[in-house]
């Protein structure tokens, strides 16, 4: 059975994506992901192997020893409050990308802003640079 | 497994785009574009690209159903056909035939709507419509009497040549997308684009002057800009005297008309009127291109006379660049109305009361007798359906319960028919109050010829059979003649189009074997005419050769906002949807992408309605009331709202006013109210 | 290579997110974002030179192929990683990784072959008198082609 290392979990669905057996469960609710590794026998390791955080080891099957489960706050963005990633996940990003890109140009750490509304921003973005004539002229009027 | 590409036109708009359906083992299993259309060079909006999606639908009909007490039972096609002639044949008999009405379809190929029209009057009644009654049917009268001919004058790839684009009363960035193209190809050689619209839309994005006229103010702003042009001395005298009759009465009907008059009818600027005219009539190459926004209105013929007044005085027919640019919105509008299924007119527009017309047809269908017309609209059917004047209808490809205006009375008028027969591809609001339901094949089943908005008619080729026990709806049509003892043995297509060539003068030369890619543009009078993308380059097909300008003065619409009802409703479309929404909104890639009737209300009324982004909402009229989602936006003015028909309900809401010529309903205006839910 | 969009042509039909998502058997790469009623943009993949979508990427599932920011399926595991490491919101994640693949494969991507207002490109030469060309390249500083 499964061993989770709670300080390397970084919450992502890799384990939860690869499981063939469904032992492992995955939800979002009300602004928190949890992950509750159930009890298996099985002796593939593919959350093992899978796992971007290394967090996983096999255990010998005890039943004595509770199932593992981890909770995970999901972050808000910063734009539109939506609850959209475990801060482990954002935090490994963080550290992914160099220091110096981490801020769009309107300054905002964009790591901490949900996907839907990067694309949204990137869209005005190339709205009041790009679109010339009347449009324009209200687009880089209105904000 | 070999793999093969039949060429197809488009089933959705009128811009008539080809592309080739992928076929292996009988089943069709993708789109491929086709980059030598010369309209549409290969590209292919959303509808286009969800075609496939319709034709493989779980919810196609796939057998001839009778109605039960309790839903339907699937029948043979000898005990449809049985049914039919029992129906309707009684009808004739017992009634006369003058009590059977018929609807053809804009989706349907000029040869089964050739033959729609000839079952009709050869069973004896002049009641034979399509729904170009709801759309263009303003654009048939209106640029007949005007120019001789109802058609785009221009082709769509001729707009790039043009220097000045005005775009009155068309959303074509939406609906015929593929004429932003060209439209963008006119703007890089320096073009100037106008549009007027009383909502700011994808179209108004190209614009370089946007004229947010009040709905129905359409006759006041042309009036308006056609006062400007004279008074400027901007006309084209030479142009006037030489092709055209009535220039003094229209310019005696404008005298005192005055620019601040106008302003104060439409809500435009008069800077801003004065600057369009200007553009329009002082460019070397002026193009207008129109829809709905111009002709679904009681004064729809007269807003199209106003448009082709315009550009007759200015010189601005019969050259590249320039034109009267009617957009038809369905793939064979165009060609339903060439084939005669109009309640005014044979096929070839010979008018319905023109004795000359029966003549011709008598001898050419070998017929004992042909009723005169005109008969009644699609509109006026249902009016009569209601009042026991038409007591059987045989309905094809067509949902007039979701596209006529004011659709419960639609709903009782069609359930009190004796008898009612409908053909289609789904199970559509209207099929659901049939009788008899007859199943059809969508574009990709059958081959026959399409006519686009531009008059290019095309071949479309069949790329797989039809679901089920389903068949294309010529051999439907011939089914049902010859159960009501016709003589209607036609084996395919090209021998349909074989007799249209003899019967219809404007598509004499297109014959079967010239239909290769890119088509050919009527008129094409004989085998040898390469056909006439350019309408009148040396003179109108009407007396003495010369157009005639009509004076038209203004009138404002039908139902006014006031009282109980203060805000103006107007309709129209969004992209990925089309007409009344049988297709689209089966299409999983498109319903998705708007999934729900919405209103767009402008933000400072929501505000004072206390209603916010994405409430639900009851809208209410005198005919009814709907529930759609509340959008908030800047894109309509204070005081108008305006509702997308794709959706049931929409027309729930709209008047039946209609103009009285044309006998178009007022789509665009009527007048509403809006409340919270809850 | 990446797509290319001339902002001006676009007229918010949707014709690309409907044929990219045809093409690719249900699932489609690009999004139509509209801003404030006045305009339409298609967002596309940047194939960024520096992706950090591939940097994020655990598997080597997503890595650079030359310009092109490449995506092996068989590697994804559907982490989610790629997703929040994309500065644009392009990259989604449904058990496994979905971004644009530049239609490898095809003669040429189907939202170019058929966008109906001309507006998108391959070549980085848009044929507008605007040329106001929303080119391939990062809106946060780092990722400039």
């Amino acid at each position: 059975m499964i061993k989770v290392d709670p300080n390397l979990c970084i919450g992502c669905r890799s384990c939860s994506n690869v499981c063939p057996s469904q032992n492992i469960l995955r939800s979002d609710s009300e602004g928190i992901r949890r992950i509750l590794w159930k009890r298996c026998r099985e002796e593939c390791d593919l959350c093992v192997e899978f796992c971007p955080a290394k967090a996983l080891t096999l255990v010998p099957f005890d039943e004595s020893v509770s199932e593992p489960q981890l909770s995970f706050d999901l972050v808000s963005c910063r734009i539109c409050g939506s609850r959209y990633a475990p801060e482990p996940m954002l935090s490994r990003i963080e550290a992914a990308v160099p220091p110096d890109s981490q801020r769009d140009p309107e300054g905002r750490e964009w790591i901490r802003v949900c996907p839907a509304c990067r694309l949204r921003a990137e869209a005005q973005r190339a709205a009041r640079e790009g679109v010339s004539g009347r449009r324009g002229e209200a687009l880089r009027r209105g904000k | 497994m070999t793999m093969v590409r039949i060429p197809t036109v488009c089933p959705y708009c009128g811009a008539g785009c080809g592309f080739f359906v992928e076929v292996e083992k009988g089943r069709a299993t993708g789109i491929a574009y086709m980059p030598g259309h010369p309209v549409s060079e290969g590209s292919l909006c959303s509808k286009g690209n969800a075609a496939l999606e319709i034709l493989c639908h779980q919810e196609r009909l796939k057998s001839p159903l009778k109605r039960k007490a309790e839903g339907w039972a699937e029948i043979s096609w000898d005990e449809a056909a049985e049914m039919v002639a029992r129906g309707m044949g009684e009808t004739i008999k017992n009634d006369g035939p003058g009590k059977v009405a018929l609807l053809a379809s804009s989706k349907c190929t000029n040869e089964e709507n050739y033959l729609i029209e000839k079952l009709a009057r050869l069973l004896g009644t002049p009641h034979i419509d399509n729904c170009a009654r709801l759309c263009h049917a303003p654009s048939v009268v209106g640029l007949n009497r005007t120019l001789g001919a109802a058609g785009m004058t221009n082709p769509i790839p001729d707009i790039a040549d043009s220097q000045c684009i005005f775009i009155i009363g068309s959303n074509l960035a939406e609906n015929h997308p593929i004429i932003s193209r060209w439209i963008h190809r006119a703007r890089d050689r320096g073009a100037v684009v106008i549009v007027a619209d009383p909502r700011e839309t994808h179209t108004s994005w190209m614009a370089d002057q946007f004229l947010q006229l009040a709905p129905g103010t359409d006759v006041a702003l042309l009036n308006g800009m056609a006062q400007v042009i004279i008074e400027e001395g901007l006309i084209d005298e030479d142009y006037i005297a030489e092709r055209t009759r009535g220039f003094e009465e229209l310019s005696a009907s404008l005298k005192g008309l005055s620019i601040e008059r106008t302003a104060q009818i439409t809500g435009v600027p008069k800077e801003d009127i004065v600057r369009a005219a200007r553009s329009y009539a002082s460019s070397p190459a002026s193009t207008i291109l129109y829809s709905m926004g111009i002709t679904q209105h009681t004064t729809g013929t007269d807003n199209v006379q106003a448009v082709s007044n315009l550009a007759l005085i200015c010189g601005q027919i019969g050259s590249p660049g320039t034109g009267v640019m009617p957009l038809r919105g369905q793939n064979n509008v165009q060609g339903a109305c060439d084939m005669g299924a109009l309640a005014e007119f044979y096929p070839g527009y010979r008018r319905a009361d023109d004795p000359g017309t029966i003549e011709f047809f008598t001898s050419a269908w070998g017929a004992a007798a042909l009723p005169a017309g005109p008969g009644l609209t699609a509109t006026e059917m249902i009016g009569a359906a209601a009042s026991g004047d038409i007591k059987a209808m045989y309905i094809v490809g067509e949902d007039p319960a979701n596209s006529e205006p004011s659709s419960l009375r639609v709903k009782r008028a069609l359930e009190s028919l004796d008898f009612l027969v409908v053909q289609d591809i789904f199970m559509t609001a209207t099929a659901q109050l049939a009788d008899v339901v007859l199943p059809g094949a969508v574009w990709a089943e059958k081959e026959g010829s399409f006519t686009n908005t531009e008059r290019r008619v095309q071949w479309s080729s069949k790329a797989v059979d039809p679901p089920g026990c389903a068949l294309s709806d010529l051999e439907i049509v011939c089914i049902v003649g010859r159960s009501l003892g016709l003589d209607f043995s036609y084996p395919d297509a090209a021998s349909v189009l074989a007799e249209i060539n003899r019967t219809v003068p404007q598509y004499a030369g297109i014959t079967r074997e010239r239909l290769g890619e890119g088509g050919l543009v009527w008129p094409c009078p004989s085998p040898d005419h390469p056909g006439t993308p350019i309408l009148h380059t040396t003179g109108f097909r009407l007396p003495d050769g010369r157009a005639q300008i009509v004076p038209v003065p203004y009138r404002p619409a039908a139902e006014g906002p006031g009282g109980d009802y203060p805000l103006v409703l107007t309709t129209g479309r969004v992209a990925v949807h089309h007409n009344a929404g049988s297709m689209t909104r089966r299409s999983a890639s498109l319903i998705s992408r708007e999934p729900e009737l919405f209103v767009e209300i402008n933000t400072a009324d929501a505000q004072r309605l206390r209603i916010a982004d994405g409430d639900m909402v009851i809208v209410t009229t005198a005919r009814g009331e709907a529930q759609a989602s509340a959008r908030l936006t800047e894109r309509v003015k204070r005081g108008v709202v305006f509702m997308p028909f794709h959706f049931p309900g929409t027309n729930i809401l709209t008047t039946e006013a209609a103009d009285p010529e044309a006998r178009i309903p007022e789509f665009k205006v009527s007048a509403c109210k809006i409340t919270r839910r809850g | 290579m990446t797509v290319y969009v001339d902002i001006n042509r676009c007229i918010g039909c949707r014709s690309c997110e409907v044929a990219c998502q045809r093409v690719h058997g249900g699932s489609g790469h690009v999004r139509v974002s509209f801003v404030e009623g006045l305009a339409s943009v298609p967002i596309f993949c940047h194939h960024c030179e520096e992706a950090f979508c591939a940097a994020a990427c655990f598997s080597g599932a997503l890595h650079k192929e030359g310009d092109r920011t490449a995506f092996d399926v068989d590697k994804c595991t559907g982490c989610g990683l790629c997703a929040l490491a994309c500065p644009f919101g392009v990259v989604w994640t449904e058990k496994i990784a979905h971004k644009c693949d530049l239609c490898w494969g095809r003669t040429e991507p189907a939202c170019v072959a058929t966008c109906p207002a001309n507006a998108l490109s391959t070549d980085g030469e848009p044929p507008s008198r605007q040329s106001q060309v929303r080119a391939g390249r990062a809106g946060a500083s780092g990722c400039l082609r």
